[in-house]
C-alpha cells in the first residue's frame, strides 16, 4: 500500500515566469491531518492551487499522485474526481447559479449517479444543520453577496457533500471569528466521523496556529521561501505560537 | 383609431415615420444593417396578422382593439397612443398600417395573479403591425404576457404601451422568440401614474434582426420603474436595444438590468438612457448592464448614457463586457464539473436576474431552455 496517500515529489510551480515552489516533498497519508504553516508570501497557496490544477500554475518539475494515480496530466475536473477538494481562500462568486444546482453538479460529478435530486435534496439539508447554516442558503447564487464567513461556510458544505478522499484547506480560518473558526474545526471532525470521510487526508494550510487549537494535527509544516523547512509533530504549531517565524528562520539559515 | 385609418392619415404618420430618425450608429465592421434606410426592405402586401388573447376568470377586460373601439372606446381613449413619443421612429411606421392588437383593461383595486396573455400570429411570412394597449386603474395589479407566433420570414412591427393611473402595479413581459429570418421591430412605452409600479421583462432571442425601445416615463412622484431585458444574438443575428428612464419629476426610483451574450457572429447594441430632469430631487436610478462574449466573431457595444440635471439624486451604473471568467470556470471545475459543463452553467447564470423577473416558473423553464439551446448550438 505504499501508493495510497497525497504524495508529492520535488515539486516546482511558477506563476508568470516567477518560481515559487523550490522542491516540495510532501506526504499525506490516508485519514491523518496535515498542517502547512508559514509566513505570507512562502508559497502555501500556490501548492494548493498547483496540486489541483489552476491554469495560471505552471509545474516546472517533480510529481504529484493520489493514491497512485499522477494528478499533474489531468484537468482540474478529473483532478477533483480522482478526490482531491480544495476549500478556496477566496472563492469565486457566480451570479445566477443557485447553490444546490451547483452542489449537485459537483456531487454527480465527484459521484455520479448515487442520489436522486430529492435525496441529494435531504443530505444536503442534514449536512447543513450539521454545519448550522440557514436552509435560505439554498436560494442564493453561489458566493454571490456572501459574507467571508458565509463563503468559508459553504466551502465547508461543499466538502460535506463531496467528501473527498484529500482535502485541503487554505487559510480557510482566516479573517473568521472565534464561532466561526470552531465550526470550521467541527466541520473536519463531522467529515472524519462520517463513513464516507473516516479516511480522508487533510492538509490543512495556516498562517496562525489557532485553528489548530480546533483540529489537532499529525504533522506539521513549516514552510518558507518555497521550501518545506522544517516538519514535526503538534508541538511545533505551538512553539511558533510561542515563538513566531522568525526563530524558525534563524535556525533554518543556521543549519544551512 | 387604427383599423380605420384613412389614406390621408396612413400617409401622415408614413411621413413622420420618414422624418424622425433612428438616432442609431450606421453598419460599421460589426453592424451590418442600416436602420434609417429599413423601410424599402419592407414586405410588400397587405398587412395581416390575428391575435388570440387569454384573459384571467375576473374583472380584467381584455378583448382584440377592434372590440375594444367597439364597446370600451372611453376607456381604451384614456390610454391609446398615451405613452408613445414622436421621437420613437418605428412606432410611427406601426401606427401607419396597425390592423390587429388588444386591449387590456383592469379596473380599479382588482389584482390578478394570472396573467393575461396575447399570442400575435402571422400566417405565412407578411407583414404585421400590432398594438398592444394596457389601461391599469388606482390601485390595481396585473401581469400580461405577450407573445409573437409568427411564421418564418414575417416582418413585424409593433407597439405595446401601459398607462396606469396611482398605485397601480403591472408587470409586462415580451419573451420574443420568432424563427430565424423574421424580423421584429418593437416599442414598449409606459406611463404610470403617482406611485405606481411598472416592470418591463423583454427578452430578444429570435428574429434576423430584432430592434426594439422600451421606456418608462416617471411623470409622478412615486413611480418605481423597472426595466429588466435580455438578448442573445447568435449565428448572423442582429439586435439592438434602446432603453430610457426619463425621470421628470423627484421622489422616482427606477432599476434596469440588461444581460447581453452573443455568439457565432452574432451583433448586439444597447444604449441605455437615464435622464434625470433638473427639478427631479431625491429620484434614485441605477442601470447595470453586462455582455458577455462567447465567440470570437460575436460583438456587443453596450453604452450608457446617463444625463442628470438634478443635483441631489442617488444614479448608480454599472457596465461589464468579457467573456466568461477564468476563476469561475476554475472554482467550479475543481468541484468535478468539466469544463464544458461549467461554462453552460456560469453562462446561463449570468442570464438568471433578468430570467428571474418574468413571470411563471414555465415561462420562465421555455426560457432557460431557448437560452441553453443558443448556448450550445
Amino acid at each position: 500500500m505504499s501508493e495510497q496517500g497525497l504524495r508529492i515529489h520535488g515539486l516546482r510551480c511558477s506563476v508568470e515566469g516567477n518560481e515559487i515552489l523550490k522542491g516540495i516533498d510532501l506526504t499525506v497519508e490516508p485519514g491523518k491531518v496535515h498542517a502547512l504553516m508559514g509566513p505570507n508570501g512562502s508559497g502555501k497557496s500556490t501548492l494548493a492551487f498547483s496540486l489541483t490544477g489552476h491554469p495560471k500554475y505552471t509545474v516546472t518539475a517533480g510529481t504529484a499522485t493520489l493514491d497512485g494515480q499522477d494528478l499533474l496530466d489531468l484537468p482540474a475536473d478529473k483532478r477533483a474526481r480522482a478526490g482531491l477538494f480544495l476549500s478556496f481562500q477566496y472563492p469565486a462568486a457566480i451570479p445566477g447559479v443557485k447553490v444546490p444546482n451547483f452542489l449537485f453538479a459537483a456531487r454527480q460529478a465527484v459521484r455520479p449517479g448515487e442520489l436522486t435530486p430529492a435525496k441529494f435534496r435531504a443530505l444536503l439539508l442534514e449536512k447543513m444543520d450539521v454545519l448550522g447554516m440557514d436552509p435560505s442558503f439554498l436560494g442564493r447564487y453561489l458566493n454571490d453577496g456572501f459574507s467571508g464567513g458565509e463563503k468559508k461556510r459553504l466551502e465547508m458544505l461543499q466538502m460535506a457533500v463531496l467528501a473527498p478522499k484529500y482535502a485541503i484547506l487554505d487559510e480557510t480560518d482566516s479573517g473568521l471569528d472565534v464561532d466561526a473558526l470552531k465550526d470550521v474545526g467541527d466541520s473536519v471532525k463531522a467529515l472524519r466521523a462520517s463513513d464516507e470521510g473516516k479516511n480522508t487526508g487533510f492538509l490543512i494550510i495556516t498562517h496562525y496556529p489557532r485553528i489548530l487549537q480546533h483540529i489537532e494535527p499529525d504533522v506539521v509544516h513549516v514552510m518558507m521561501d518555497g521550501r518545506i523547512v522544517k516538519t514535526g509533530d503538534a508541538q511545533l504549531a505551538h512553539r511558533i505560537e510561542r515563538e513566531g517565524y522568525d526563530v524558525i528562520r534563524e535556525e533554518t539559515r543556521a543549519l544551512a | 383609431m387604427p383599423s380605420e385609418l384613412l389614406t390621408s392619415e396612413r400617409d401622415a404618420w408614413l411621413e413622420r415615420y420618414r422624418s424622425t430618425p433612428t438616432g442609431r450608429e450606421k453598419p460599421s465592421r460589426y453592424w451590418k444593417v442600416d436602420l434609417d434606410a429599413l423601410e424599402t426592405a419592407l414586405p410588400s402586401g397587405t398587412p395581416g396578422g390575428d391575435v388570440s388573447i387569454e384573459a384571467p376568470a375576473g374583472r380584467i377586460v381584455a378583448v382584440d382593439l377592434a372590440t375594444a373601439q367597439r364597446d370600451s372606446a372611453t376607456l381604451l381613449a384614456r390610454a391609446f397612443g398615451k405613452a408613445v413619443v414622436p421621437a420613437m421612429k418605428f412606432a410611427h411606421l406601426a401606427r401607419a398600417f396597425t390592423r390587429v392588437g388588444a386591449f387590456v383593461y383592469i379596473p380599479a383595486d382588482y389584482a390578478s395573479d394570472e396573467p393575461v396573455v396575447i399570442r400575435y400570429r402571422s400566417s405565412g411570412a407578411e407583414s404585421i403591425f400590432p398594438h398592444t394597449v394596457v389601461y391599469a386603474e388606482r390601485g390595481s395589479r396585473a401581469t400580461v404576457v405577450e407573445h409573437l407566433d409568427v411564421e418564418p420570414g414575417s416582418f413585424v412591427c409593433g407597439i405595446a404601451e401601459i398607462v396606469t393611473e396611482e398605485g397601480a402595479d403591472v408587470t409586462f413581459a415580451a419573451p420574443q422568440r420568432v424563427p430565424g429570418d423574421a424580423r421584429v421591430l418593437y416599442t414598449r412605452a409606459a406611463l404610470p401614474g403617482k406611485d405606481a409600479r411598472i416592470t418591463w421583462a423583454t427578452a430578444e432571442l429570435g428574429a434576423a434582426l430584432a430592434v426594439a425601445d422600451i421606456a418608462i416615463s416617471a411623470e409622478h412622484p412615486g413611480v418605481d420603474a423597472n426595466i429588466a431585458t435580455l438578448f442573445f444574438p447568435s449565428a448572423s443575428q442582429h439586435v439592438d436595444i434602446v432603453s430610457t428612464v426619463d425621470h421628470r419629476v423627484g421622489d422616482t426610483t427606477s432599476e434596469t438590468i440588461v444581460k447581453a451574450a452573443a455568439t457565432g457572429a452574432g451583433q448586439g447594441r444597447y444604449l441605455g438612457n437615464i435622464r434625470i430632469a433638473a427639478h427631479a430631487q431625491h429620484t434614485q436610478a441605477s442601470l447595470k448592464d453586462d455582455a458577455l462574449l462567447l465567440s470570437k466573431r460575436a460583438h456587443i457595444d453596450s453604452i450608457p448614457a446617463l444625463e442628470i440635471a438634478a443635483n441631489d439624486v442617488k444614479a448608480f451604473h454599472g457596465a461589464t463586457v468579457g467573456a466568461l471568467d477564468d476563476d469561475a470556470i476554475f472554482y467550479m471545475t475543481s468541484r468535478g464539473i468539466d469544463r464544458a459543463h461549467a461554462e453552460r452553467m456560469i453562462a446561463l447564470g449570468f442570464f438568471e436576474p433578468v430570467v428571474e423577473r418574468f413571470p411563471g416558473e414555465t415561462l420562465r423553464d421555455e426560457l432557460r431552455a431557448e437560452l441553453q439551446r443558443k448556448i450550445e448550438p
